[in-house]
C-alpha cells in the first residue's frame, strides 16, 4: 500500500511538470489554433537559462526561474512573430515545419552552448522529509506547490483581468472579438507569451528535479501533446488533469511492470481514454 | 652498334652491383608489416584511436631496440592502419584488405564488438593472426578459431568475481537496476548471481532502466519495498549515475556496488559527491595507477608526452598486443607461418613489458580459447575519488572452463 501511494506521490511531481507544458500546447492551440511543437524545445532553452543564471549569476532559485520565465515569455512573442504569424494563413502543415525547423534549431545551439552531457539544476531544497513511510523530497513538494501557485495565478489572470477576457473572447470567436475591438494579434502575443513562461517553469523544475540535456525537449512537447489530447483540446483543467494522469500511469507502469513500457502504458492510457471520450476528458463535445 | 666488349664489360658490371647490392640486403633488417583495424573516427574513436597510438608506440620501442629476432633474422615493425568506424561491414572491408592487398599476416587492435565480430567470424580460415584489444562481446573468443587470442576479458569475468566480492561482504540479498536490455550488462549479472547464489546469496529484484531514462523513482520504489541488503547498479554512466542519486534522495541507506566504469567527472555531472559517498565500482582494473606497478607508470607518462593527452584506460589492450607478437615470433623462430606463431603465442607466458595486470591461466597468458584474463579491482568513491581498494576474487580457470563449454 505504501509503495503504491509512494509510486503516485512520485508520478504528482512529474505529471505537474507535464501539465505546465500541457497548459502551455492547450491554449496556443485552443486559443490560436497552432500545434506549437517548438514548445517542448523552448522550455528546455528556459531551463538552461535557469541554469546559468543560478550558477553563473549566484542568483537564487525561485528568482532565476522568475527571470527566465521572462525570458521565455520574450522569446514566445517573437517565435509568434517571426515563424508562425508569417503562415497564419497558410496550410497548418507549414507551421509544422517551422516548429520542426525550430526545434533543431534550438537544439542544436544548446548543443553547441551546454555539451550533450546533463545538467542539473542545483537548488538548495535537498531535505527528506519521511510521511507516515512515505518519502517526500522536499524538490518534489517545491515542484508541487509551484505548479499550483503558476496555475491559480494564471486562473486569476484569465478570469479576472480584462486581458484575460480579451483572450476569452479570441478563443470563443476570433472575428467577433476583433469586431468588438479586440487586438487580436496583440492577444496572440499574450498567449504565446504565457504559454512559453509556463512552459519554461516546466523546463527549470525539470531541470532540478532529473535534468536537462539536448533532445529532452522532443520528449517533453510529445508528452505535452499527449496531455493535450487527453485532457482535451483548449481545455485547461482538462491539461491538469490530463498531466497528473499521464505522470502518475508513468510512474506505476515503471515500478509494477518495467521501465521499458512506461511511454507505451502512459500512451495506452491515452488511447483508451478516448475510445470511450473522443473529445478527451474535459473537452467540449 | 656496341662493340661485343662493351656489353660484356656493361653485363658484368650490373651483374657484379647486383651481387654487391644483394650482399647488403642480406646484411640489413626485414620489414614486418603489422595491420591495425581500429575505429579511428566516430563514436567507437574513443576506444579505437587511443588502441592505434599504443599499437604505434610499442612498435617504435620494439625498433629502438632493434626489432624483432625470428630465428636468424631480424624484423623492423611497420603499422598499417585503417579506420574500422566501428562498424561491421567496414571491419571486414579492412581486413580483407590488410590480407589480401597488403598481404599482412599480423592484424592487431580491434576495440569495438561490432566490427570484431564480423571478422572474427570468418578469421580462422584464413592465414593470420589476429589480436583482439577492447571488444568485449563474449562471443568473439568462442569460436576456436585458433589464430584468434584476446587481451580482454568479457564483461562476465568481471561479473563472477563480482558475485564472490558481494558475497565475501556478508550480503545475503541484493536487488539489481540495470540496463537490463544490453547483452554486455545482462551477461555481467547472470555471472554475477551464479556466483553469488553459490556463495549463498539472492537476488530479490531485477529493475532495468533504459540509456536515455533519468527518473529511476519508480523501480527504485518497487525495490525499497523488498527491502533488500544491498543494491547493484548495472549500466551506462548517466542512468546509474540517476539512480545513486535518487537513492538517496529517498533515503534508502545500503551498500551500493556497481558496474559502471564512469570518471568522477561524468558522474558529478549529475550526483553531488555525497550522494556518492560510498558506492562501489567493480570492474576490470585497466589503466588505474594506483592499482598497478611501475610498467604501468612508465606507460603512462611515455603515452602523454608522445600523444599530448591522457592513456585512455583500455589503451593497453592493444600496447599488450604488439609485445605479445614480438615474443610470439621470436619462440616460433619464424614471421612467415602465422600458424606456428599463433601456436607459440597460445603458449607465452605473461611478456615482461605488459602494462595490463593479467591473470594467468595454467601458467600462461591465454587459455586454450586465445583468451587472456586481466585483474578486477573493487573501488569505492571516497570523498570525491574512485579509491582503489582491493582486487576482486578472480577465478581465471574456473572462467576458462565455462567459456570453452560455451563453444558452439
Amino acid at each position: 500500500m505504501i509503495e503504491l501511494v509512494q509510486q503516485i506521490f512520485n508520478g504528482l511531481a512529474i505529471g505537474a511538470v507535464y501539465t505546465l507544458i500541457g497548459i502551455g500546447l492547450t491554449i496556443v492551440f485552443g486559443i490560436l489554433g497552432i500545434a506549437h511543437f517548438a514548445h517542448g524545445v523552448v522550455a528546455m532553452s528556459g531551463g538552461y537559462v535557469a541554469f546559468i543564471l543560478i550558477e553563473r549569476f549566484g542568483i537564487p532559485f525561485f528568482a532565476a526561474v522568475f527571470l527566465s520565465m521572462l525570458a521565455g515569455a520574450v522569446f514566445g512573442i517573437l517565435i509568434e512573430r517571426i515563424a508562425y504569424r508569417p503562415v497564419q494563413n497558410a496550410p497548418p502543415i507549414n507551421a509544422f515545419i517551422i516548429a520542426l525547423g525550430l526545434t533543431m534549431m534550438l537544439d542544436g545551439l544548446n548543443l553547441l552552448t551546454f555539451g550533450p552531457d546533463q545538467i542539473v539544476v542545483r537548488t538548495p531544497y535537498t531535505h527528506v522529509y519521511n510521511w507516515f513511510g512515505i518519502v517526500v523530497t522536499e524538490l518534489r513538494v517545491v515542484v508541487l506547490s509551484c505548479t499550483a501557485v503558476l496555475l491559480l495565478l494564471m486562473w486569476l489572470f484569465v478570469s479576472r483581468t480584462k486581458t484575460g477576457r480579451a483572450i476569452r473572447a479570441v478563443a470563443q470567436n476570433r472575428g467577433a472579438a476583433t469586431l468588438m475591438g479586440v487586438n487580436a494579434n496583440a492577444v496572440a502575443y499574450v498567449v504565446f507569451g504565457l504559454s512559453s513562461a509556463l512552459g519554461v517553469a516546466g523546463g527549470a523544475l525539470v531541470g532540478a528535479m532529473l535534468a536537462l540535456a539536448p533532445g529532452l525537449g522532443e520528449s517533453l512537447v510529445i508528452k505535452g501533446f499527449a496531455v493535450l489530447i487527453l485532457g482535451g483540446l483548449g481545455s485547461i483543467p482538462g491539461a491538469i488533469l490530463g498531466g497528473l494522469i499521464l505522470g502518475v500511469s508513468e510512474s506505476l507502469a515503471a515500478g509494477y511492470i518495467s521501465s521499458s513500457y512506461k511511454d507505451v502504458i502512459a500512451f495506452a492510457v491515452m488511447i483508451i481514454v478516448l475510445l470511450f471520450r473522443p473529445e478527451g476528458l474535459m473537452g467540449k463535445k | 652498334m656496341q662493340h661485343p666488349m662493351t656489353k660484356i664489360l656493361k653485363r658484368s658490371l650490373v651483374a657484379a652491383l647486383m651481387t654487391a647490392f644483394t650482399g647488403a640486403v642480406y646484411a640489413a633488417d626485414k620489414t614486418l608489416d603489422i595491420g591495425v583495424s581500429d575505429a579511428l573516427t566516430g563514436p567507437g574513436a574513443v576506444y579505437g584511436l587511443p588502441q592505434s597510438n599504443a599499437v604505434k608506440m610499442a612498435v617504435e620501442e620494439i625498433n629502438a631496440k632493434g626489432g624483432v629476432k625470428a630465428g636468424a633474422d631480424t624484423y623492423k615493425l611497420n603499422v598499417i592502419a585503417y579506420d574500422d568506424k566501428a562498424n561491421p561491414t567496414e571491419g571486414t572491408n579492412v581486413v580483407r584488405k590488410l590480407i589480401d592487398r597488403d598481404n599482412v599476416k599480423y592484424i592487431v587492435g580491434f576495440c569495438c564488438s561490432g566490427p570484431t565480430s564480423a571478422v572474427a567470424s570468418f578469421i580462422a580460415k584464413e592465414p593470420v593472426v589476429m589480436l583482439v584489444g577492447n571488444a568485449a562481446e563474449r562471443s568473439i573468443t568462442t569460436q576456436g578459431a585458433p589464430n584468434l587470442l584476446r587481451t580482454r576479458p568479457p564483461a562476465d569475468f568481471t561479473g563472477a568475481a563480482a558475485g564472490t566480492f558481494v558475497a565475501q561482504k556478508g550480503v545475503k540479498n541484493i536487488a539489481v537496476i540495470g540496463n537490463l536490455d544490453v547483452a554486455l550488462y545482462a551477461q555481467y549479472l547472470e555471472a554475477f548471481e551464479r556466483e553469488f547464489t553459490k556463495a549463498g546469496g539472492k537476488v530479490v529484484a531485477r529493475e532495468s532502466f533504459g540509456l536515455k531514462d533519468r527518473d529511476m523513482t519508480p523501480q527504485l520504489t518497487k525495490v525499497r519495498s523488498l527491502n533488500p541488503e544491498a543494491l547493484l547498479v548495472i549500466g551506462y554512466i548517466e542512468p546509474a549515475a540517476f539512480v545513486y542519486r535518487q537513492s538517496v534522495e529517498m533515503g534508502m541507506k545500503l551498500p551500493r556496488y556497481g558496474f559502471t566504469s564512469g570518471s568522477e567527472e561524468q558522474f558529478l555531472k549529475v550526483a553531488t559527491s555525497e550522494q556518492m559517498e560510498g558506492v562501489w565500482d567493480l570492474r576490470p582494473i585497466e589503466l588505474t595507477l594506483d592499482a598497478l606497478g611501475p610498467t604501468a607508470k612508465t606507460y603512462a607518462e611515455n603515452y602523454n608526452k608522445k600523444f599530448g593527452m591522457a592513456a585512455a584506460p583500455s589503451s593497453p589492450y592493444a600496447y599488450d598486443q604488439v609485445y605479445v607478437l614480438k615474443n610470439a615470433i621470436e619462440a616460433a623462430g619464424t614471421a612467415t607461418d602465422p600458424v606456428k606463431v599463433a601456436a607459440a603465442a597460445h603458449q607465452l607466458a605473461i611478456p615482461s613489458q605488459a602494462v595490463m595486470k593479467y591473470l594467468p591461466v595454467a601458467g600462461k597468458m591465454f587459455d586454450e580459447s586465445g583468451q587472456a584474463y586481466t585483474a578486477n579491482g573493487a573501488f569505492q568513491w571516497q570523498k570525491g575519488k574512485w579509491v582503489y581498494v582491493s582486487d576482486l576474487p578472480s577465478d581465471a580457470m574456473a572462467y576458462s572452463a565455462y567459456l570453452k563449454s560455451l563453444r558452439k
